[in-house]
């Protein structure tokens, strides 16, 4: 249990899946689907005992071929890699779960292996990113990332896909450009591509060198905002979310988005620091965006029709939530962010998959056609509900934690009015969730009679979907679990 | 599907070819006869309950009435002294509900006795809490939920809701029976029962207002699926009204709570004057955001609108419930709130002209007026509705109207407010007993009709005695006749607004004028009901209407009758035994409580004759209005508050976003890379400013 | 810093990746074509490669080959030309696949002009 290669064994088991599924392409799909399914379970099982070692013993770093830090790679295996990593695994075994029999509906027959290759070679790239501690080698996993997570939205061959997927490559590719010259600016002044010792020599340089450190700034902040789609640099999200196979969607909206966004937190607490960042004045900078997000997001929703793209808007205001935990820029308020990076993952996993089950068994995406649908599929619409009373704000689901969270931090860093606009955000989301609910249970339509029957969805869909409801629940009742491991989360951000 | 009465004719011709008595038949039907015992051990219960009360305070820990009451004592000591009471009167419908739902799919009869079971179960665990909240108060609490636990306490204000709420809801399962035979989706509508009834129980006993958020968000959600229940595009519309203001008037109390932990520290329901009051104007916000809150709930004007809508196209036991109890929680929370919140703690006060009360007598101010123009605008409402159904909803909002006026006197007259706090808590009672048997009475007449319109009926009361008998009774409670419970209750709120205008602002005269008059409105729209319904001539399609299949609805009103009558004869019990004990638990003046509310005489001279005018002039009103004509008139539209306010918010809000997304979501979605190079160099441009 | 011709022709490698950046980024704003912004993002791609290479340099450094006669000698820092290595293979891969996505555009919309992609996709939009 304390074996310290627990995250690269973690590593090597996803590339290895990766690499050997090609191979196992002639198999049939039953034996395929066992495989996967052992070796995301031992990769999540790897990721716990991680987190319990990293909980009993405290953090450690790992060299790579023992390299020193100054010129080899390290890992920083701490409170925040761990707890994010947990994450990432278990989200993405329930989501691969999800997905065996969804795919089957979605895709052609003949690419679902390399589905899945690309899948497993993405969370290798999550896991890989969360983990690392060197610049240059988080821009390597980042595109990776990026090129696997653009392949999984164009690997539905339609037309809307490929043309979703060339804007989201583009932009991508444009925002890792523009966080490759921002790396290459810190370079240039510290000489150095690790965190911890850039830390030291940032602080030193900052005064003989401001400029450098502030165009590297400028660089990575709008590279990151790119690739975190947050507002109003988005654009390419509500295409590729909502065109992709539903497993993509989920794990696009609920982890990949958030795997930048820890990388930004990463560069902005520990390369550049609490001090020069607050004295520039960038929290406040991150603040307008965000509330202007928090809005616009949802504002964008209210008018759409289709379902999936209802979600994909829903996210950009709910990455508008987590940045402006970020911009807060104090201790309870980057927790906050945290904790709603680990809410908003399960939320919109249920949302998600449960409108693929929607699409999977009629067919039809349009929100309008939905009506009468809970009774048809209660377990679908039930998960749905729970997703979105969560989004909205009900007690009793952990959205309603992290919005509780949120508004305290908020007090306390003395800015009292962007709770109306918490308040606002709120009753925007419940505008356009509350109408999908009430006619999906209460009206009728000549499609379908409203008698109770079961789900016409295979078993391997609806269990992801009743434990991913499940957790929303126990999580919104005891929200202390989640919060004690990021609470200490966060110290490691702020004691350099 | 099937409605009980075709059992019964299928069993009409029974051995032998031989028609058979119809009630013979349906006596024997177990769930009419398990309804029988039930209702019979109910009053026993109550009259024991009653007589130990009684028998307690009359002399100390045992009663003097005999050893008969000490065995069962000795008996009732384990169930009274369980210490997890409020838990258990809290999860018994939770927990019932989804089994009613899973045994309705399978025996409709079994599941309408698993409803009735499972009220009448909660019936006595709440009758059993009394002996310990008499002593002073059940505590529970259930860690670790939310980061600040759950936490529970049952004191005299909250026993009083608790046990209207008990019998209230027994009352409507046994009557909602035979009702809901025209209803479709019974098991849905069971299950949301249960469950409002397990929240308004968890709202009530809550000791801090974030428990008391938590069940009021559950019961906000489970009672809009008892409006939107028919599904007609009316019902659907009418519950998005009801649900989003809920919606909104949660996050109005959730934003006033966060507000109120992050500057005092506290979310339990103590006494918080003093911290309130160094906060300066947050203090007003933080109180306004309450009022907003559960004013939503409560059908305070202007956030009334919901009102009228739901209940016509709520099923009428749910519409029973919707105004006998579930708006009443509004005015609790707004009780809760005055009465821990704003009021400084006993000893940091010096009497009632301390500065500490400066906040309970700002708010009082606002919410007696908003409790007055309620109540005008409420009866001038009701007196033009034709559907009796909305014009019941008018009432209950013109009586939630007396009910919030009387918290506000209590509020505005502080130390000595005790008179308003005790006309608000007994008016909730007596308005939850007659206006859910007045709801009931709508409904035996629309299931026997088909008819809601009041104009188009007649002449009823010889097809339906006893259910125009229960009417006058009902009617005679709400007009106040003395003899009945109303007349208790306004006497109180009489006095409440005397005293405002006596002790405090002399303004508050008219206030007490309008009181009267819309007491004399209440009177004519109640003459108007009960002679457009009952008396007069019968139309031709009402003359042989089926006189049968009523029976468990005749038992809940005539259950339901029997308070009002028992609580009208004998005003002081609830007075002395539950209201006083309530009282004293806050900071209100005891030398006031003992000089004006112990033993109060209610039939006193001078409250029997204000009665008088008060009749007459409603008499006058109704003769003028039928002979003008007065009784169609509709409120000019720009006094409408729906039309100027609520509308034209709904509308910009979907007007806006539709026009933003088309025409801004395609343009930014094509200007993607040069929105990226606007804020590439936007924020370089911001942090070289920096340096200079 | 003045900007005069000396400080230019010295940081030249900065300076023209510089033009290179906004010369990228002005071709994949402007033209319509899915490959021209392809080749975009490549020259973008170039001009970051550019200036990182060029944080190598040393003025008066030698190439960076071990030399065994035990001097201490001024060497050109070796790393960021390593890393670029990697850089371009990146660069590579995310042109091969932009490029095979350009192709299967082309089978299914008949056009790779952005402009009349989007004129199709709104008018299927509105369908």
């Amino acid at each position: 249990m304390s074996n310290i290669h627990m995250p690269v064994y973690l590593l090597v088991v996803l590339l290895g899946t990766a690499l050997v599924i090609p191979l196992m392409a002639k198999m049939t799909n039953r034996i395929v689907n066992i495989f996967l399914t052992y070796a995301i379970m031992i990769a999540a099982i790897l990721s716990v005992f991680t987190l319990v070692n990293v909980l009993l013993n405290g953090a450690f770093t790992y060299h790579f071929g023992l390299w020193h830090p100054s010129y080899g790679i390290e890992f920083v295996v701490d409170e925040f890699s761990a707890a994010m990593t947990v994450l990432v695994t278990v989200m993405s075994a329930l989501v691969i779960i999800y997905s065996f029999k969804d795919v089957e509906h979605e895709l052609e027959g003949h690419v679902i292996p390399g589905y899945y290759t690309l899948i497993f070679l993405m969370l290798f790239s999550m896991v890989g990113m969360t983990l690392t501690n060197d610049l240059f080698n988080m821009y390597v996993f980042m595109e990776i990332l990026s090129l696997t997570s653009c392949g999984i939205v164009s690997i539905k061959r339609k037309r809307e896909n490929l043309m979703a997927s060339l804007k989201y490559l583009m932009l991508g590719a444009i925002g890792s450009i523009s966080i490759l010259l921002g790396i290459a600016f810190l370079y240039m002044v510290t000489g150095s591509l690790n965190m911890t010792i850039s830390y030291d020599l940032i602080q030193n340089a900052w005064s003989i060198y401001p400029r450098n450190i502030l165009v590297a700034l400028g660089f990575i902040l709008t590279g990151f905002g790119i690739k975190a789609a947050v507002f109003p640099l988005h654009t390419w999200l509500p295409d590729a979310h909502s065109t992709a196979p539903t497993p993509s969607s989920a794990l696009l909206s609920g982890l990949v988005v958030k795997i930048y966004i820890f990388g930004a937190i990463k560069i902005l607490f520990r390369v550049i620091g609490i001090n020069i960042i607050s004295e520039v004045g960038i929290p406040l900078f991150i603040t307008y965006f965000a509330i202007i997000g928090m809005i616009m997001g949802s504002v964008f929703a209210i008018g759409q029709k289709d379902i999936k793209r209802i979600l994909a808007y829903s996210s950009v205001a709910q990455i508008g939530y987590i940045i402006l935990g970020i911009g807060l820029a104090t201790e309870s308020g980057l927790s906050v962010s945290l904790f709603h990076v680990v809410t908003h993952a399960l939320m919109k996993s249920a949302l998600f998959l449960s409108a693929g089950a929607v699409i999977y068994q009629t067919g039809k995406r349009n929100v309008n056609e939905l009506n009468g649908i809970g009774y048809q599929m209660p377990v679908t619409m039930t998960v749905f509900s729970v997703g979105a009373l969560g989004m909205i704000g009900i007690p009793g689901i952990n959205g309603f934690m992290s919005k509780w969270y949120l508004s305290f931090a908020v007090l306390e860093a003395g800015r009292p009015l962007i709770l109306l606009v918490i308040l606002l955000s709120s009753f925007l989301n419940a505008i356009y969730y509350l109408p999908i609910i009430i006619n999906a249970f209460l009206r009728e339509s000549k499609d379908r009679e409203n008698i109770l029957e079961r789900d016409q969805v295979p078993k391997s869909m609806l269990i992801p979907m009743g434990i991913i409801a499940g957790l929303c629940i126990l999580f919104g009742f005891f929200p202390q679990l989640i919060m004690g491991v990021i609470e200490r989360a966060v110290l490691t951000f702020f004691n350099i | 599907m099937v409605p009980s009465g075709s059992k019964e004719d299928r069993n009409k011709t029974g051995k032998q070819g031989k028609p058979l008595n119809k009630w013979y038949y349906r006596v024997l039907n177990y769930f009419c006869i398990s309804c029988i015992i039930m209702f019979i051990i109910t009053l026993l219960l109550v009259g024991a309950f009653v007589a130990v009360v009684i028998g307690r305070t009359s002399d100390g820990a045992n009663g003097n009435i005999g050893g008969s009451l000490t065995v069962l004592y000795n008996l009732l000591d384990p169930l009274t002294n369980y210490a997890y009471l409020p838990l258990l009167a809290v999860f018994v419908p939770l927990i019932g509900g989804p089994l009613e739902a899973f045994i309705g799919k399978r025996n409709e009869g079994l599941r309408d006795f698993t409803v009735v079971f499972s009220t009448f179960g909660t019936f006595i665990i709440i009758l059993a809490m009394f002996p310990q909240v008499a002593d002073g108060g059940i505590t529970n609490s259930i860690p670790g939920v939310f980061g600040y636990g759950l936490h529970f306490k049952v004191d005299m204000l909250s026993y009083i809701m608790v046990s209207t709420a008990g019998v209230l809801w027994l009352m409507v399962s046994i009557y909602a029976h035979e009702y809901m035979g025209m209803e479709h989706h019974r098991d849905r509508f069971y299950l949301f029962m249960s469950i409002t009834f397990g929240g308004v129980l968890g709202t009530v006993m809550a000791s801090d207002i974030l428990t008391m958020f938590l069940f009021f968000e559950l019961m906000t959600f489970s009672s809009y699926l008892l409006v939107a229940h028919n599904q007609s595009p009316d019902s659907i519309l009418a519950g998005n009204n009801y649900i989003y203001m809920g919606v909104g008037g949660g996050l109005a109390v959730l934003v006033g709570m966060i507000l109120l932990l992050f500057n005092t520290n506290h979310l339990d329901f103590v006494f918080l004057a003093t911290e309130l009051s160094e906060l300066g104007w947050m203090q007003y916000l933080i109180s306004g955001l309450f009022i907003i809150g559960f004013g939503i709930k409560a059908g305070m004007l202007p956030l009334h609108i919901w009102l009228p809508k739901a209940h016509p196209v709520a099923p009428t036991p749910a519409s029973a419930l919707l105004s006998g109890l579930l708006i009443k929680i509004g005015a609790y929370g707004l009780l809760r709130v005055t009465t821990s919140f704003y009021m400084p703690s006993a000893d940091l006060i010096s009497g009632k002209t301390d500065p500490l009360w400066a906040l309970s007598k700002n708010m009082g101010i606002v919410v007696i007026w908003i409790g007055v123009i309620t109540m005008a605008v409420g009866v001038f409402m009701a007196l033009q509705q034709s559907n009796m159904k909305k014009m019941l909803a008018y009432h209950s909002i013109s009586q939630m109207g007396y009910i919030v006026m009387g918290i506000g006197a209590a509020s505005y007259l502080g130390y000595i407010g005790a008179m308003g706090f005790a006309g608000a808590i007994y008016h909730t009672i007596n308005h939850a007993f007659f206006k859910a048997l007045l709801f009931m009475v709508v409904g035996v007449i629309y299931v026997k009709t088909h008819e809601i319109d009041m104009y188009k009926l007649g002449g009823l009361w010889r097809q339906m005695p006893f259910t125009a008998f229960v009417c006058l009774i009902a009617a005679l409670g709400i007009t106040g006749m003395p003899g009945f419970n109303g007349f208790a209750s306004k006497s109180i709120l009489h006095h409440a607004i005397v005293e405002s205008y006596e002790y405090g602002h002399p303004s508050f005269r008219y206030a007490e004028i309008i009181f009267t008059i819309v007491s004399g409105g209440t009177v004519c729209s109640f003459i108007k009901l009960f002679s457009y319904a009952f008396l007069g001539k019968c139309p031709e399609k009402f003359q042989n209407i089926s006189k049968d299949g009523n029976g468990m609805m005749q038992m809940a009103m005539g259950g339901l009758a029997l308070l009002i009558i028992g609580i009208g004869l004998a005003p002081g019990f609830i007075m002395d035994q539950f209201i006083i004990p309530a009282a004293s638990n806050f900071t209100y003046d005891p030398y006031f409580i003992k000089k004006y509310l112990v033993d109060m005489n209610f039939f006193n001279q001078k409250d029997l004759l204000a009665m008088v005018p008060v009749y007459i002039l409603g008499i006058g009103i109704f003769l003028t209005g039928k002979k003008f004509d007065l009784f169609h008139l509709h409120m000019p539209r720009w006094m409408d508050f729906e039309f100027i306010l609520y509308k034209p918010i709904y509308k910009n809000v979907m007007r806006i976003s539709q026009g933003v997304t088309e025409r801004y979501e395609t343009r930014t979605n094509n200007a993607d890379v040069y929105i990226y190079a606007m804020i590439l160099v936007a924020s370089l441009f911001f942090l070289a400013a920096y340096l200079r | 810093m003045n900007l005069n011709a000396a400080f230019i022709y010295q940081n030249i490698n900065y300076v023209g990746s510089s033009f290179l950046f906004v010369i990228g980024l002005y071709t994949v704003l402007t033209h319509p074509n899915l490959i021209k912004k392809i080749i975009g993002i490549n020259i973008m791609e170039t001009s970051v490669f550019l200036f990182f290479v060029s944080i190598g340099f040393i003025q008066g450094g030698q190439a960076p080959i071990l030399n065994l006669e035990g001097k201490p000698v001024l060497y050109v820092n070796p790393l960021p030309s390593a890393l670029i290595l990697t850089g371009i293979v990146v660069a590579v891969s995310i042109t091969v696949y932009a490029l095979s996505m350009i192709v299967k555009i082309y089978e299914a919309y008949g056009t790779i002009e952005l402009d009349e992609i989007m004129k199709l996709r709104s008018e299927e939009a509105n369908e």
